[in-house]
Order: C-alpha cells, then structure tokens, then sequence
C-alpha cells in the first residue's frame, strides 16, 4: 500500500497549483465568469498545451493513459482556485463517453479534437421529471428506417452553449424508469432540430435546457450497445462525482484555511476571534469533516482505478459524505466571517456557491445515501 | 498510489488468519481456555506482545504488519488483554525505566501474573491532569517516598496487585514539572479502593484512597520531576488505540443483525427508512475514518509521523461507537426500558447497559473537548 503521490503526480499538481495561483484570484475569475461563455478559451487552449486535457485518455487513443488518480489530482487543485473552464463537462464527463463508450472510429474521430482543445463537449443527461434518477429517462429516439429521430428536453447542461458536441441519453425502447432501453448518442451541438436556452448557474457557470426536435441521428452516433447504454451512463456519472468530489475536497480545504486566517485577523471584545473556544472548536470540526471527505475520496478513486467490486457502494458513501461535509464547512465558513461572509467581496461567498451546486449534480446528499443503504 | 497490500504484507495477513483458524479457542472455550491462546501467541514469536520490540521479547512488527495484526484480531473478537500492563506501563518501562525495573517487572506483565491499574486522574485533576496534588515526600535519608492523596477513576484497581502513580515531588514552578512517577504496590496497608458504579450497572472503576505509603525509591521511574513528559508519550499511545475502529465495524454488523430481527409492519426494523438511514450514515463516516487511519499508517509506513489526520480518530471513532450503541438501544424498543432480566429478545439484555457505558468513550482518555482543543492549537495553530 502506498497513499503518496508518483513524481509525475507530483509535478502534475505543482503545475496546475501554479496555474491557479497566477491565474485565479477571485477578481479574476469574476472577469472570466462575466464573459459570454464564461471561460477563457486562451486558458483552455493552455490546458491542451499543457496536456492536462489528454490525461485520462488511452495511450492509443493518443491520451497520455492517466488514471482517476491524476484527474483527482487535478480536480482537487481547480477546486482550490474555483476554476471555471470545462474540464468536467468537456473532459470527465463527454471523455469519459467517448473513451468508454465509442468504437475505435468514433474515438479517432472525436478525442483527437478534446485533447487539443478545438472541441467543446457535454453530457447532456438530466430530465425534469427525474429528479436524481440516471435511469429515469422519457426523451426518446425513434428509429425512422436508418435513422433515429430525437425528441425531448434535457436540463441543466453544462457548459451546452460552447459545445461543439453533446452526449445525449435518450429511450430507445423500455418505459420511463427501465434501464434496459437507454441509448447513448454523440451528437453535433448546432446539428438541426436541437434549440437551447442558455443561464449562468449560480456558482457562475454556464448551462442551458436543451431541447432536441426530430433531430436525426444515424448509428454512428451511437456510443456502445444500443438499448444497453445505461452502465455506460452510471460510468459517466462516477467519473463525474469522483471529479466533484476532488474539487469539493480542494474547495473545502480553502474554506477552513481561510476560515482560521480571517478569525485570527479579526478582533471583537478585545480578542482575536480566534481565541473563542467555541471558533476553535467549531473549526476543528470544519477540519475534521474535510479530513474524512478527502479519505473517502481518495479511497473510492482508487477503487475505480482498480475496477473494484466495491467501487459503486464506496461512490454513494462519498458522494453522500461530500454533502454532508461541504454543507457543514461551507455554512461554517460564512457563519465565522459574519457579515463578510455574505459579500460577494471575500471569495468564502463564491466557494460557498460551488459547493452548494456540487451537492446538486448527480445526485445529492440525500439521494446518494438511499442508493447506499439500498 | 496504490490501495493494496504488498505481497509481503499479503503473506502476512494470511499467515495471522491462519494462525487465528488454527489456534483460536471455539465458542465457550475462548473464556476458559484463554491462558491457552496466549502462550500459542508467545510461542509464535511474541505475538503476545505484538507491540514490543524484538529486544524485549516482541515481534518487531512494522506499522503495516501492526495494522494487519490489530484488524484481524479484532476482526476475530480474540480474547483481549488488559492494555494497563502490556500496553501503558511496559513502553515506559522499556523507555525510561532502568534494567533492573524492567527486568523486575516486564516478566509478570507479559505472563499476565501481575495486574496493573492507572493512577493519574484526581478528583481535582481530570482535563487538567497535571493539576494533580497526590503528594510524595522523600524521606530524610533519602530512600523513600511518602506518599498521600487520593485517585479517582481508577479502572480495575480493585483486582490490580500495583498501580503506576503520577505524583507531585514539587509544587513551585510550572505545574506539569513537579510531577513523579512512581510505581505502588497495591496490598499497601496505607491504599484503600472504593468501587464507584457507573451508571451503566458495572464497577469497573473505583477511587484509590493513599494515606502515608512508603514508597522505596527504586519504584520511581526515571528522574523525579519528568513523570509528565514520560506519561504524555503514554497518553498519545493511549489515545490513538481507542478510537476502535475495527470493532465498531463488527460492532455495526451487529447492530444491522439486531435491527433486522425486529418485525416491523411487514419487514423489519431495517426497512424503515428512518433508521436504515441512520446506519447508512454511520457506515459511510466509519469508511471514511478507516481509510483516515491508513492515511497515516502510509505516512509512519514511509517513515514520516503520522500526520495530522490521525489526530481525529480518537475524536470521531469514540462518536461512532456512541452512535452505535444507539442504535441497539433504538432495536430493543420496549425493552430498553427492563434492567437485568433477560426479557425480549437476546440482545437487548445488553443494549441499554452499552448505550450507557458508551458515554464514557468521549470522556476517558482525554475528552472530547479536550482533544478539540489539542488540535485547534497543533494542527491548525489557533492560539
């Protein structure tokens, strides 16, 4: 057994920590998430230089053959800075389709363009009537002779509206709620019939409902088994909660650090609030709760590296315990910086509203720990 | 990284598996053949004192093969040994205590012949242990100590043969270093032990009453004066080991077991969401504390200390085993109320006797108020 990082991961960390310390303090990243799209693509483009967006990927797919450890290893840095630019939409979540899911053509097609930065990707999942439910799924593809028209809404997708290509789930055959009958498409983001209104979530972000209309889609662009799509989906799914969870990890490291440094600036009744014992005690319990978070974490990515049996239990805990523990050291962190907590000015603001839109994709707290005990 | 064992250490948690197979005592001979156990134990290699070195008669386990060791045994429910002797006082011993001490005492420690209790708490030092006012007064001559006070607290003092005493030799300066260890003989007409029952029916502590003992010098560990540095190593050890993490595991099992014997509507206690819930809750924190430990096991593993993290396992292992017990106390239902007889079903003889004995977990061995403390000042540098 060995916990430490490998000289590779080492300097992977170091390098994406000097990115975020040059790039991103917090009024930079206001500048960034004023933008249209939200991101800068001269960032992006640096990330591709970088190869930070070939990490993951098959070394014969021209990836440099990463594992889920060097993603968490860059996940939890970004979350350390709030980085706003689509590694998760683009990289863990459409990579992860396309890299699991596609046929040796539609890799060569698709994942030479990720992993140089000229293609935006997103995973378009997340129906109103689902709630948190993977499998719950009424958009559909018809097959209409050789092809598959498409139709249906899909909500709150990341990042959709600088998307060059989206991954769409859609029902080729079962009812509502089955998960024999899932298919996963790839499709083109300005291909005809697909209409979006776009937001800012409310971390600053960007996402939009996505709105398919007979759009028509051949076998090509299907990724994996028709009908049977949905391990691939759950796959897509775990990689994206491992992904959170390291930069919900990485945020909430910032929180209580600069939690302890605000309290020891801060004086009231003559005293540094630091000296409180109630503070003290109330932020060793913030350490305390994103000490046992970054175990979990750690523990379920090498699961996955290693293809555990245990993989998918240990994914509900953490993503469960991820819930659990930002709620508390986000809400923390704005009860101890009192008034200052609430401004927009300090960054505590911000990394509250990250990890509190953290819980809200695939699945939160809650749902998360009925899957577990289920 | 990697999250598996090296084929060595493979190795070895298999030869401690096959040990236990062959060797552990079944059902109700595990109490009456226990002395059995333990020398199969010694005869392995010091595997009776798994925690000694090898130059006092231990194994020499590194940290992982000490990890592996504790896990399987606890997994096992293995007979366990009073941790006073073999635990607290023989580190000590080995690290401060002279030859002659070590070679007096380390013998009838191992072989269990000898019973040792802990005298550190006072009615006016608990938290604040070096607040402590037991007094011992060298005599003129220089050969003995006489020594007055009392000790509160004290587990198992009532079938110890000696006691291992912090004591004041000195009142002026700072308070942590006026303070002596010394070793006390219990059959000393001058020691008097009163049970105390805690309020889960059991007596397991007791105050220690210590009126003029003589105590000879060769019972003093060390420099006089140096107790409180000698005795704070002892009080980490101390600490690390109870966080339990092993048994709340079976512990949990156990309690799922309980809940799932409990009809309720058309399934069980452990279909109600509610409290399926509350396991699953208790299930995710204890992986998560699991894996916390071999954080620092893999730091001390590549000869570092055992980082930050490992300052919490008291702290949330404790919590858990409290929750635990809650959750058997929750199982028994109406029966949690009946005290001593054995009605409703097996296990709730037991269950509201733990729920109460549990609270002392957060209280013993440093409270858990005490511990936030240590580590707002260690670990996060706040005041």
């Amino acid at each position: 057994m060995d916990l430490s990082y490998t000289e590779e991961q080492v300097l992977l960390r170091d390098s994406v920590q000097k990115f975020v310390s040059d790039k991103y303090d917090i009024s930079e990243r206001n500048k960034l998430t004023a933008t249209d799209e939200g991101f800068s693509r001269e960032h992006w483009n640096q990330f591709a230089e970088l190869g930070w967006l070939a990490m993951p990927f098959a070394e014969e797919d021209g990836g440099i053959g990463g594992t889920p450890v060097d993603t968490m290893v860059m996940m939890e840095e970004f979350g350390k800075g709030l980085v706003v630019e689509p590694f998760l939409a683009t990289i863990v979540m459409a990579g992860t389709a396309i890299s699991e899911g596609g046929n040796e053509k539609q890799r060569a097609d698709l994942l030479p363009g990720i992993m140089d930065g000229s293609t935006i990707a997103s995973f378009a999942y997340a129906e109103q009537q689902a709630h948190h439910d993977l499998n719950n799924i009424v958009t559909t593809a018809k097959k209409d002779g050789d092809f598959f028209l498409v139709n249906g809404t899909k909500s709150v997708v990341l990042n959709a509206r600088s998307a060059d290509k989206l991954i769409v789930t859609a029902r080729t055959s079962g009812s509502e709620q089955d998960t024999d009958g899932i298919s996963v498409f790839v499709v083109d983001a300005d291909a005809e019939g697909i209409s979006r209104s776009d937001y800012p979530t409310v971390d600053g972000l960007r996402a939009s409902e996505v709105t398919f209309k007979d759009v028509k889609l051949s076998s090509d662009n299907v990724l994996g088994e028709l009908d049977k799509g949905f391990p691939l989906v759950q796959k897509i799914a775990n990689r994206a909660i491992l992904a959170l969870s390291a930069e919900a990890v990485g945020a909430m490291e910032v929180l209580y650090q600069d939690t302890i440094a605000y309290t020891k600036q801060r004086e009231q009744f003559d005293h540094p609030l630091s000296e409180f014992q109630v503070l003290k005690h109330r932020m060793t319990e913030m350490f305390m709760e994103y000490s046992l978070a970054k175990s979990l974490c750690m523990k379920a990515t090498m699961l996955e590296s290693q293809d555990s049996a245990e993989t998918q239990r240990t994914i509900h805990a953490l993503k469960y315990l991820i819930g659990k523990s930002t709620r508390f050291v986000a809400q923390n962190a704005v009860q101890l910086h009192g008034g200052m907590g609430m401004t927009e000015e300090l960054r505590v603001a911000h990394y509250f509203k990250r990890l509190t839109v953290i819980d809200s994709q695939f699945g939160n707290t809650d749902h998360h720990l009925t899957e577990f005990v289920a | 990284m990697d999250i598996e064992f090296s084929q060595e250490d493979l190795d070895f948690e298999k030869e401690v598996q096959d040990f236990i197979e062959n060797n552990l005592p079944k059902g109700m001979d595990l109490w009456t053949k226990r002395g059995e156990w333990f020398e199969a134990l010694r005869k392995k290699g010091g595997w009776d004192v798994s925690k000694w070195p090898v130059e006092f008669g231990g194994p020499g386990f590194t940290p992982t093969q000490r990890y592996i060791f504790d896990n399987e045994m606890a997994k096992n429910s293995t007979p366990p040994q009073l941790p006073f002797g073999v635990g607290m006082l023989a580190p000590i011993l080995m690290n401060y205590g002279s030859k002659e001490q070590q070679d007096r005492f380390l013998p009838g420690i191992r072989d269990s012949s000898v019973n040792w209790c802990q005298g550190y708490s006072e009615p006016g030092a608990g938290s604040d242990l070096a607040n402590l006012k037991t007094k011992a007064e060298l005599t003129e001559d220089g050969k003995h100590y006489i020594v007055n006070g009392q000790k509160i607290w004290t587990t198992l003092a009532h079938i110890a043969h000696w006691m291992f005493c912090l004591v004041r030799t000195s009142s002026t300066g700072v308070k942590q270093e006026g303070i002596t260890f010394l070793l006390i003989p219990m059959d000393d007409p001058g020691i008097e032990v009163k049970p105390i029952i805690t309020l889960g029916g059991s007596h397991t502590v007791n105050e220690v009453y210590i009126t003029d003992v003589k105590v000879p010098v060769e019972n003093r560990i060390g420099e006089e004066g140096k107790g409180w540095t000698y005795a704070k190593g002892l009080l980490i050890h101390e600490r690390t080991g109870l966080a339990g993490i092993q048994n709340s595991v079976l512990a949990l099992e156990k309690a799922k077991e309980n809940a799932s014997s409990i009809k309720v509507g058309d399934g069980t206690l452990l279909d109600v969401p509610v409290f399926k819930n509350k396991i699953g809750a208790l299930e995710a924190e204890l992986l998560a504390l699991e894996f916390t430990e071999l954080r620092s096991l893999a730091q001390v593993s590549a000869g570092g200390d055992p980082g930050p993290e490992s300052s919490i396992m008291k702290l949330k292992g404790t919590e858990i085993q409290q929750r635990i017990s809650e959750l058997n106390l929750e199982s028994s239902g109406i029966y949690a109320a009946a005290w001593g007889n054995p009605v409703g079903p097996a296990f709730a003889k037991g269950a509201t006797s733990g729920y109460l004995g549990a609270r002392a977990t957060t209280i013993y061995g440093g409270a858990s108020e005490v511990q936030k403390d240590v580590i707002s000042k260690n670990v996060l540098g706040l005041g």
